[in-house]
């Protein structure tokens, strides 16, 4: 899952991502508030963790101007006010959640993962295909109960799949969910990451089907229900 | 409570006594005038009576068969029946001293006006008259004496009297109960002042209102409202700079937080070891600030007793320069101290070095290495001036007055300051009579260019 960090203090930005990429995210951050178009135009983000001090244009500005867009994409905003007035309105602007600094990575964590299984329409914290489970509170993969090691990519390229196990998930899109600003981004290297995973999925009831022009379809031998 | 009560009451007895008392006296003196009037009244009209009598009595008086008769008519001796059962006594005599008819041992006395006698224990009134009598011979003229027991005459000094003491009574009541209306019509707005204030509901510190105060009651109400406006002011200054620190120490906290969250799941040993080393310049630098906002909370006017130590400036700059010394040279900065003796201010010793802190921080913080950092004390024109340059970015013009704002933090910068130093330097600077402003260094950079009161020497 890729996401898109807003924070303007740059110390607190940069361990907040070093943070979330041991949880296995995929994370971009930007300073300003300027900046978070361009880069929601360059990626595709599941969810933004937005700082409402920012400079040049406020996170409030920011919020407002993605949901004119229409853009769908869950943010929860991170302040240091914590009054009633400042989360009533920050939620009135579209915020989908709220957390006052400073606060406990764990508390941010969840609330990610909660905004992401209601963005998924998804109520069970894990998401089950054939045999691999992936646990969406730990952030681990296991099949047939025997966790899976992975690389961050793989397993970056995997939980794509298997949020969206059963629907088509084009090339493109993956690599728009994988690869962070600091990557370039090498679309053929998600052949050689699948290629990996396939490795790792055999033996298992789960395949990943190539479906030429079209991308990649995580699937199951189980018999339907 | 019962104090306050006691004194508003008290100052309702002495406006009391100042109206009532001299009312008091005056009617005393006017009760006893009129005493007198009553007295008066009644010894003339009783003395009409004793001479109507009298003359009722000698006109009776006749020769009867040459001899001289005096008869008392009735109506001589009725006119007296005023129901307070007094007695007459009369005596008619002739002229050679032959009693005629009466009291032969009834004391003569003087014409009219009548005299006060004791008579057979009793105060009479007495009057004696005389008249001639037609063909008495020798005999004529005969003499009337009438006298007439004092009930009569003192219950109309009475009711005379009582009438007169009533109406100064009323007077004096009257006069009373209007100065206790008008105290309390006049003290009125001074009491819903006093509710005002001790209204539960103020604790906001919201101006006094009492309407229809005197203009004698309006300045202290006005005076109120100006010490209460000030109160506020700074309590709301106060607020502002306690919600600011909150907040400044909320991203801190966060940082903190989180780096420590890091390094417990972290499980390769370098990436811990990092994260530990940052963990602890984080919480340094939140100590700093702590330590600022204590340091601002000190220079605020009214929270600390001033002091006024003699202060050696270029000494405490020296101090200040050698414990920077190891950050500058970690940091391949240049600082450097000149100076041409000493300059002895007067001030809050260390407000002054805290101030010198906050300044060479600042210098070193926005210098580059490789830069040069320089503090430079002198005398000029009977000032003390500090001057601290560097070679970093500057400030630009129209940021100059704002950095000296607590939490101010030049846009763009990325430098982790708190906002606090400058404002620091300003409040510590004026506090000790100074100023304080900034300039242009000569090879680009700031400078902050501090000026104080020099010490007698």
């Amino acid at each position: 899952m890729r996401l898109l960090l807003v924070e303007d203090n740059r110390e607190l930005a940069d361990w907040l991502s070093k943070t979330l990429r041991q949880a296995s995210y995929v994370v971009d951050v930007v300073h300003d508030g300027e900046d978070v178009e361009h880069a929601l135009a360059a990626g595709d983000h599941a969810l933004i963790i937005l700082d409402l001090a920012l400079p040049r244009m406020g996170g409030m500005e920011v919020l407002k101007r993605l949901r004119a867009r229409g853009n769908p994409v869950p943010v929860i905003v991170l302040t240091a006010n914590a009054s009633l007035d400042g989360r009533v309105k920050g939620l009135n602007e579209g915020a989908d959640d709220y957390l006052a600094k400073p606060f406990q990575i764990e508390e941010l964590e969840a609330r990610i993962r909660v905004q992401l299984r209601r963005a998924n329409d998804r109520t069970a914290p894990v998401i089950s295909c054939g045999d691999l489970v992936f646990d969406t509170n730990t952030r681990l993969f296991s099949l047939a109960g025997a966790t899976l090691s992975l690389t961050p990519r793989e397993h970056a390229v995997l939980e794509q799949l298997v949020v969206k196990a059963g629907r088509t998930v084009s090339k493109a899109a993956l690599s728009a969910a994988i690869y962070d600003f600091d990557t370039d981004a090498d679309p053929s290297a998600i052949e050689i990451y699948v290629h990996r995973l396939r490795k790792k999925l055999e033996g298992s009831r789960v395949q990943i089907a190539t479906l030429r022009g079209l991308g990649y379809l995580l699937r199951h031998d189980d018999p339907a229900p | 409570m019962r104090i306050r009560s006691l004194r508003i009451g008290s100052l309702r007895l002495q406006l009391l006594a100042w109206v009532v008392l001299p009312l008091a006296g005056l009617s005393a003196i006017n009760l006893w005038t009129s005493q007198r009037n009553a007295l008066a009244t009644a010894d003339l009209v009783t003395d009409r009576m004793l001479v109507g009598s009298a003359r009722t009595i000698a006109e009776q008086a006749a020769m009867t068969e040459g001899v001289l008769v005096a008869t008392i008519p009735p109506a001589a001796i009725e006119m007296f029946d005023t129901g307070d059962r007094d007695s007459v006594y009369y005596q008619v005599k002739t002229a050679r001293g032959r009693l005629l008819t009466g009291y032969p041992d009834l004391p003569e006395t003087s014409r009219p006006p009548g005299t006060e006698v004791t008579y057979r224990g009793r105060r009479l009134r007495l009057l004696t008259f005389g008249q001639s009598v037609v063909g008495a011979g020798d005999d004529s003229p005969i003499t009337v004496t009438v006298g007439v027991t004092l009930g009569g005459h003192d219950a109309m000094v009475r009711r005379l009297w009582f009438s007169a003491f009533a109406q100064q009574l009323a007077l004096v009541a009257i006069a009373g109960l209007f100065v206790l209306l008008g105290l309390r019509r006049g003290l009125a707005p001074l009491l819903r002042l006093r509710d005002a204030v001790r209204s539960p509901n103020r604790s906001e510190l919201e101006p006094v209102e009492v309407p229809d105060a005197q203009s004698e009651i309006r300045p202290l109400i006005d005076a109120l409202n100006a010490y209460m406006a000030r109160v506020r002011a700074q309590m709301a200054a106060q607020r502002r700079f306690i919600a600011n620190a909150a907040h400044q120490l909320r991203t801190p906290l966060a940082l903190l937080s989180t780096q420590a969250s890091y390094a417990l799941r972290e499980t390769a040993s370098d990436a811990r070891h990092e994260a530990l080393v940052a963990l602890q310049a984080s919480s340094g630098r939140l100590a700093r600030l702590a330590e600022q906002l204590l340091t601002l909370s000190r220079a605020e006017p009214g929270s600390r007793r001033p002091r006024s130590d003699r202060i050696d400036l270029t000494e405490a700059a020296r101090q200040v320069l050698e414990t920077h010394a190891p950050i500058a040279v970690g940091r391949n900065i240049d600082l450097g101290l000149e100076e041409t003796g000493p300059v002895p201010v007067i001030g809050d010793g260390t407000m002054l070095r805290e101030m010198i802190v906050n300044l060479v921080d600042n210098a070193l913080r926005f210098s580059a290495s490789g830069g040069s950092v320089t503090v430079k004390l002198a005398v000029i024109d009977g000032e003390a001036r500090l001057t601290v340059a560097d070679d970093g970015p500057g400030i630009p013009l129209d940021e100059r007055e704002h950095v000296f704002e607590r939490f101010y933090r030049v846009a763009g910068t990325t430098e982790e300051g708190s906002g606090l130093g400058l404002a620091i330097v300003r409040e510590v600077v004026e506090n000790a009579g100074g100023r304080v402003s900034l300039g242009d260094g000569a090879t680009g950079g700031l400078i902050v260019d501090v000026r104080l009161p020099l010490a007698d020497v």
